[in-house]
């Protein structure tokens, strides 16, 4: 026994059960974190229940199973259930039934010993609908120009509808958008010019005919978009819910109509994968409950992106002055030691001093320099995406300052000696043979900034991220990138839509998918850096290393 | 006494009277010169002249001296903060110990070859225009030219000619130190130094770097750091032993070696310590 001790050999079984412990631990989070999330977009089997309730009464209901638990049996006597005495336990089913207009929740548990027969009808219909949710039931009626028609016609209606709505929405983002921006700019230049005093007459009556133009045109747009909503609004659907109830489902709401029983493996797959597409490609809707998260993966990269831009070139030359020009004493060791502990400071902490200073003080500044035509409304002056990123920025600086410098002083002395005795100047060395050799060290911190970076939600809450924003930060409008604008953020969604949401249970599919895409990204952008980082260090390489 | 009976002692070796030499004949010119590393004195009063176009040779045991008053001539000991000098180098009649003196340009005109091979992480090419591309040359036609004339000074050109723009870290060892003889001649310096340029090189390699530093004296003033007494004897016209941060003697190579003045001389050379 002393021999194994001495041999080494339980300290090695010690450090690779940790290196297992470590490995399944993140296996299986990304392992449970991809099922529930991709689970989300497989097209579940739709059931209707023939049941009998306490009260006797008959009913059916239909929808997807959500889930299934046990609960015991003790709970339930005061329902004097007819079941058998002896069960402990019994098993119940989380039902999405949909249809919100006929009961407000979306949800119910049922029994599993008071159904009497389970099936799949095949013509069982979902219809996604832009409002109130799914609704689950069997077509009655398709109606096309108010006149009924077959219902296999259906599938090309929803198509011939969904392109209609791809044109209304391109109408009302763009081009009405781009007005009502234009509109806005011409009475800002308007204010403007009051403000300084050099209001002439003659400008006064130029922006006056310019605002009248662009009313026309937005006259014209709106007339468009009124005829293409009436063209759509003549044609419907009517439906039969679970309880016998018609229901006249307008073509304007809807979104997608599946007969997922009918669908065979390969149906499924190719709509688990169009749903994946949507999910990333399309804007939310009912507060963030349903739809997809584009704007927020868009929010998410744009301000790592940004944050990156703005840390690497600080933090470098930060790690720079450190390393080659500030001289060996004290200050420097001070320096070096508050830039490590920033390090440790909470990211909140962070964030309220981003509201502080860049938001209110900063921001505010700006705004009376240069946007005070637009003031009481502030302009940079509230939270945005370029707040944000400073403010991360700021957070993630010590990470690369710490790993440039170390970069820096693995570098072989020779280096410098050799380039120096070339008649280089100590900045010449530096551009060119230091910070190169250093590139894959650099890399690193940077790799290390957006990881921390692109998962940090709680100071982006101050200074940028909403809920909703009604624009994206980059759009067609000059000057195409708007840094003042909020944005939204994948890690902020998923907090509302797991805790801030009125539907709960609708919702926590959404947050594993919303999380595993978030990692996704995450993982993406590391492995982006990671690669640029290994090219470096190939072409850096020292042989003696 | 080991037999030191280097090939070229006798070949076309002008003895030179090293007191008296002739403004035109010196390269350098040594006043004075002392060294303290923070309070440890490691050179003391040093005076020598350095003629021009030949080669000379600093020997000695480890911690002489020898490599820390190479380093004076072009200013490396600058880099080290504790380093006070006092006294002159003269370069063409000019103090380079001045306080006006631009020390890039210094070593511009004084190269330098490092005991270790330190090529950049950089293709062979860009290796030995970087010193051209510091002082803004950029033309490419220059370049070529200075590349090839480089490297064939260096008797590198016909090994590298074909893969001149892969890593110049892919070189033996050999190589590389040619490689970076080649980098520090392309500039065209009037001094080359070399610090111990074989003591990291093979044999073969290292009769290369002897062969070639014969060809180098015809267009620089070389002036070489070694602790092998043979390489001394094989390849330098003036040898300079140096002990304990003292010049001890300094005269032509074959004197040295065969009718030494001093008795530390002697028994270095002979072997009883060092």
């Amino acid at each position: 026994m002393n021999n194994w001790f001495k041999s080494g050999s339980p300290w090695v079984w010690l450090s690779a059960g940790g290196v297992s412990i470590s490995l399944i631990s993140v296996l299986g989070l990304l392992g449970l974190i991809a099922w529930r999330g991709l689970s989300y977009f497989w097209p579940a089997d739709i059931y209707q229940f023939e049941m009998t309730d306490e009260q006797g009464k008959n009913l059916t209901v239909i929808g997807e199973i959500y889930e299934r638990e046990s609960i015991p049996a003790s709970q339930l006597v005061h329902l004097n259930l007819n079941i058998d005495e002896s069960a402990e336990t019994i098993e119940r089913l989380l039902i999405k039934t949909g249809n919100r207009e006929l009961v407000s929740l979306d949800f119910r548990w049922i029994l599993v010993p008071q159904i009497n027969n389970t099936s799949l009808p095949e013509e069982l219909v979902v219809i996604e609908r832009r409002t109130n949710g799914n609704f689950y039931g069997f077509i009655e009626e398709v109606i096309l120009d108010g006149q009924v028609v077959e219902q296999n016609e259906m599938l090309q209606l929803v198509e011939r509808v969904s392109d209609f709505q791809a044109e209304m929405e391109d109408l009302q983002k763009s081009d009405i958008g781009a007005i009502n921006y234009q509109i806005e700019r011409t009475r800002l230049e308007e204010r403007k010019h009051i403000l300084d005093d050099t209001l002439t007459p003659q400008l006064q009556q130029e922006f006056k005919d310019k605002v009248a133009g662009l009313k026309a045109d937005y006259s014209v747009l709106e007339e468009q978009l009124m005829a293409l909503r009436e063209k759509i609004s003549r044609d419907q659907v009517v439906v039969r819910a679970m309880d016998g109830q018609k229901v006249t489902i307008n073509f304007e709401d809807v979104l997608q109509v599946t007969f997922n029983n009918k669908l065979n493996v390969f149906e499924k797959l190719k709509m688990f994968f169009s749903q994946i597409g949507a999910f990333v490609s399309e804007d939310p809707r009912e507060a963030n409950t349903e739809g997809g998260v584009f704007p927020a993966i868009f929010g998410t990269v744009l301000m790592v992106l940004l944050m990156t831009v703005i840390v690497s070139p600080l933090g470098v030359v930060a790690a720079i002055y450190l390393h080659e020009y500030a001289g060996n004493n004290a200050l420097t060791k001070l320096l070096r030691i508050a830039v490590i502990n920033l390090a440790g400071v909470p990211s909140i902490v962070y964030g309220v001093f981003g509201l502080g200073f860049f938001v209110y003080m900063v921001g505010g500044s700006l705004d009376d320099l240069f946007y005070a035509e637009t003031l009481p409304s502030p302009t940079f002056g509230t939270p945005g995406v370029m707040w944000s990123a400073l403010t991360l920025a700021i957070l993630t600086l010590p990470v690369v300052i710490v790993s440039t410098e170390e970069g820096l002083s693995r570098i072989p002395s020779a280096m410098r000696h050799g380039s120096l005795a070339l008649g280089a100047t100590k900045a010449e060395t530096l551009w060119r043979i230091i910070l190169p050799i250093a590139s894959p060290a650099i890399m690193t911190g940077i790799i290390l900034a957006i990881a921390r970076a692109a998962g940090e939600v709680a100071p982006l809450m101050l200074v940028g991220v909403v809920k909703m924003a009604p624009n994206l930060p980059l759009d067609g409008n000059f000057p195409f990138l708007h840094l003042d604008r909020k944005f939204m953020h994948l890690g902020f969604h998923i907090y509302d839509v797991g805790f801030q949401s009125p539907n709960v249970e609708a919702a926590r599919p959404l947050v594993y998918a919303t999380a595993l895409l978030l990692v996704s990204i995450i993982v993406a952008l590391n492995i982006t850096a990671v690669s640029i980082r290994n090219r470096l260090r190939e072409k850096y390489r020292m042989l003696d290393q | 006494m080991i037999s030191v009976t280097p090939k070229k002692l006798s070949e076309h070796r002008v003895k030179l009277d090293l007191n008296n030499l002739s403004p035109e004949q010196v390269a350098l010119e040594i006043k004075n010169l002392d060294l303290y590393y923070g309070n440890k004195q490691a050179l003391q009063n040093i005076s020598m002249s350095i003629p021009k176009g030949q080669v000379t040779a600093f020997i000695g045991p480890s911690g002489c001296g020898k490599s820390t008053l190479l380093r004076c001539i072009n200013r490396m000991n600058d880099l080290v903060d504790i380093c006070k000098i006092t006294g002159e180098i003269n370069l063409n009649g000019e103090n380079i110990y001045d306080r006006h003196t631009d020390v890039a340009a210094l070593r511009r005109k004084v190269g330098m070859v490092f005991q270790r091979p330190n090529p950049f992480p950089k293709s062979i090419y860009e290796n030995v225009v970087y010193g051209l591309r510091i002082t803004g040359v950029n033309n490419r036609r220059v370049l070529d030219e200075a590349v090839e004339k480089a490297l064939r000074s260096a008797a590198l050109w016909n090994e590298v000619k074909d893969r001149l723009h892969e890593s110049a870290l892919g070189l033996s060892g050999g190589q590389q130190q040619r490689l970076v003889i080649a980098r520090a001649i392309a500039i065209e310096p009037e001094v080359l130094l070399l610090d111990e340029p074989t003591s990291a090189l093979d044999p073969i390699s290292t009769l290369t770097i002897e062969e070639l530093i014969n060809d180098l004296k015809k267009q620089f003033t070389v002036v070489i750091v070694t602790h092998n007494m043979q390489q001394a004897a094989r390849v330098s016209d003036q040898t300079a032993f140096m002990y304990m941060g003292d010049l001890i003697e300094y005269s032509d190579t074959n004197t040295l070696f065969t009718t030494p003045a001093k008795k530390k001389t002697e028994d270095y050379i002979t072997g009883r310590y060092g």
